[in-house]
């Protein structure tokens, strides 16, 4: 499923390890290796819901099951998008700019408190029409000017929050279009649809990435860019529909954040980023790219919600909550990547 | 190999990027003469960002006293960062050679002071809202420092909670949702939950969380606050409107909308929508269409002589401004003259709002 990288890199590397990194090598492979640590993410969502289960039986229940997966959605969407990209090696930190224009255009053409506009379905596909254009530019210009993505995505999440701002005047518009509005509220086998898109979402990501060409460009990339050119792959091609795809997902996230909020106003985006990000780690991608994929993703989405849940019902005072995820997030990433083969931290 | 390539393609673009750079910077250069004045005084707003409803309205009202004044006016939006706030107005200050008036809604407490030393020494009149130093104080620059207006969080939060607190009749279970931790707002809004908490032994406070003013951050705690806590919530106290409408989408979601009452500050339009349904049961608001537009005109007052700040007494130099309450039963009349239209104010009315001078 995914490329083994191993054989690639010289055995030298062991030599050049600090202790901390031999000894917690160590005790991975002490718990079995490779296999254990590919599972680690997993082993972590399962500990962690068994012991919010113990502390506090509610959280099994079928209704707080159904909201998990309500706040999951969005993260989820947004995750899959940011995934290819990471996967790639490169980040796109225009998430809550598409995001926002997204919600914006679908608020916007739908029916709303602010103008007389009612195209219905339209706007939703215009949304995530406008997504995928971002993306798209992101894409180019990267590729084209040659911007890393680090400043083409950031000068992106500008433009597109500067566009909203713009739009929506500053203020926040109510979505009064009962048929999106229908994406939160209404509930298929128990599940609101938002939920089902952010299935649907998850399911073509997983097809693109292990079922077509793309996919597997996008994982050589990031495992080697310059043996992936020298294959014969067009790597600008694919960075650019990358970057699309993406956008194309966040799109679609910025329509349900719009749905299940019923409003959007230009910080609708706020924070994003930094969740979608840490969803995609935690789960055991990795930044350098050519590691991990989307199903790592999903379970690193549902680690963050069910701790975001979990500190919740414990009653964690706000206080100390940021604390207890940022050791949450070192952990995770501590137990899901093999220290050892890494050359180089930066 | 990949590196030097970059590097001689970086070369090449940086000359183009350069002209382009110098042709825009020529522009914005060019731009400001357009807004300079003669020599009536320009109104200056400095503000923190418009992507918030707050904000926007504040601006709002800034324009319609400049237009009724019959002066120039320039906004100027610091983006949350402090340097560039104090930046701008500086740059401001070169430009209007010290002949305007700004009404400044410092980013954070300790920019009021170069902000104001600023002023002070380029002649112009300055008004400051919401954050100051407690040791920084308009008499200690007269006359240019002419006023600083706070709207009372403790008396907001208490005032909602007690709204409430009737509302849910005088029993039973309410979280609330807190703002940013740090901010003085938050601080004093929770001050204000918690007193009116202490005089209704009957009201449980069931959690108190952190929603850091966002709606979406409150979508998600509230949906886990119900799983914790289910039917026992019967209100809920928000730290300001934008997090009270999350909670209250999160409601919709679980047909809840319109069963538990919902109370915020700000008075943003989807909280005096939520009340004219029934589905908020109060929010107050510090009317920022009257910050933005009465701390402009205090300013200008003092600037062409009609009062002199160094004679006013301490209870119009640093004072509570009086909140809005918006509820049930003037929602109507609210939506009508502030909503519909542009609300009327006299703008000659400049001690009005004054309901006591700050707290120590």
């Amino acid at each position: 499923m995914t490329i083994q990288t191993e054989p690639l890199k010289s055995v030298s590397d062991i030599e050049r390890t600090t202790l901390m990194t031999f000894l917690s090598g160590r005790i991975a492979s002490m718990l079995g290796g490779r296999r254990w640590r590919r599972l680690a993410p997993l082993a972590v969502l399962v500990v962690l819901c068994i012991l919010i289960t113990i502390a506090n039986p509610n959280f099994i229940e079928l209704r707080n099951l159904v909201r998990l997966a309500n706040s999951a959605a969005v993260p989820l969407t947004l995750a899959m998008g940011l995934t290819f990209i990471i996967l790639m090696g490169s980040i796109d930190l225009s998430v809550e700019g598409t995001l926002s224009v997204a919600a914006m255009v679908v608020v916007l053409l739908a029916a709303n408190d602010s103008n007389g506009n009612d195209y219905g379905w339209w706007a939703v596909l215009a949304a995530v029409a406008a997504g995928t254009i971002m993306g798209l530019i992101s894409g180019l210009v990267q590729t084209m000017l040659r911007i890393p993505s680090f400043m083409a995505t950031l000068g992106m999440w500008f433009i597109g929050l500067g566009l909203s701002v713009y739009m929506l005047g500053g203020s926040a518009i109510r979505l009064n279009d009962a048929s999106i509005r229908d994406l939160a509220l209404h509930r298929f086998l128990g599940l609101p649809l938002a939920v089902w898109v952010a299935v649907g979402a998850f399911v073509l990501a997983a097809i693109i990435q292990y079922h077509t060409r793309l996919g597997r460009h996008i994982l050589a990339i990031g495992g080697d860019e310059d043996v992936t050119k020298l294959s014969g792959v067009n790597v600008t091609r694919v960075r650019i529909a990358a970057f699309a795809l993406a956008g194309f997902f966040f799109g679609i996230a910025g329509v349900l954040a719009a749905a299940q909020l019923g409003q959007s106003h230009a910080v609708i985006g706020d924070g994003r980023l930094f969740a979608a990000v840490t969803a995609v780690v935690v789960g055991g991608t990795a930044l350098t790219g050519g590691e991990g994929g989307v199903v790592n993703t999903l379970i690193g989405v549902l680690i963050v919600t069910v701790l975001a849940n979990g500190m919740i019902l414990l009653g964690i005072s706000p206080y100390i909550q940021q604390t207890v995820q940022g050791l949450m997030i070192i952990a995770a990433v501590a137990l899901s990547l093999d220290r050892v083969r890494l050359k180089i931290v930066k | 190999m990949k590196d030097s390539n970059g590097l001689v393609f970086s070369g090449r673009v940086s000359r183009r990027t350069l002209m382009l750079g110098a042709a825009a910077g020529a522009v914005t250069l060019a731009m400001p003469n357009i807004l300079r004045a003669a020599d009536k005084p320009t109104l200056v707003t400095s503000i923190r960002s418009l992507s918030n409803p707050y904000h926007a309205v504040w601006k709002t009202g800034a324009e319609a006293y400049a237009k009724w004044a019959g002066l120039e006016h320039v906004t100027l939006v610091s983006e949350g960062n402090s340097e560039k706030g104090i930046a701008d107005i500086k740059a401001m200050l070169a430009k209007t050679n010290g002949n305007m008036v700004l009404n400044s809604d410092p980013n954070d407490t300790p920019d009021a002071r170069p902000i104001v030393e600023a002023c002070a020494k380029a002649g112009a009149y300055v008004v400051t809202q919401w954050n100051k130093p407690a040791d920084l104080h308009p008499k200690d620059f007269n006359p240019n420092y002419v006023s600083h207006i706070e709207f009372d969080g403790i008396a907001s939060g208490k005032t909602i909670a007690e709204i409430l607190f009737k509302t849910m009749g005088g029993k039973g279970g309410i979280v609330a949702l807190g703002g940013l931790i740090s901010t003085t707002a938050a601080i004093e809004r929770k001050k204000g939950l918690d007193a009116a908490l202490a005089a209704n032994p009957d009201i449980k406070l069931l959690d108190f969380q952190v929603a850091n003013w966002k709606s979406t951050e409150a979508f998600d705690l509230m949906g886990n606050l119900l799983t914790r806590f289910g039917d026992d919530i019967k209100g809920i106290w928000a730290a300001n409107d934008d997090m009270g409408s999350g909670a209250l989408e999160a409601l919709r979601a679980e047909n809840l909308a319109g069963k538990v009452p919902i109370v915020g500050v700000d008075g943003i339009k989807t909280a005096v929508d939520a009340v004219r349904t029934g589905e908020f049961a109060c929010t107050v608001t510090s009317d920022p269409f009257w910050q933005g537009g009465m701390g402009l005109a205090i300013g200008y007052n003092a600037k062409i002589g009609k009062f002199d700040p160094a004679k006013e007494p301490p209870e119009h130099r640093e004072f509570y401004g009086k909140a809005v309450l918006i509820s049930h039963d003037n929602v109507e009349e609210y939506y009508k003259t502030n909503v519909e239209s542009k609300p009327e104010i006299d703008w000659n009315d400049l001690w009005g709002r004054v309901t006591g001078a700050i707290r120590a």
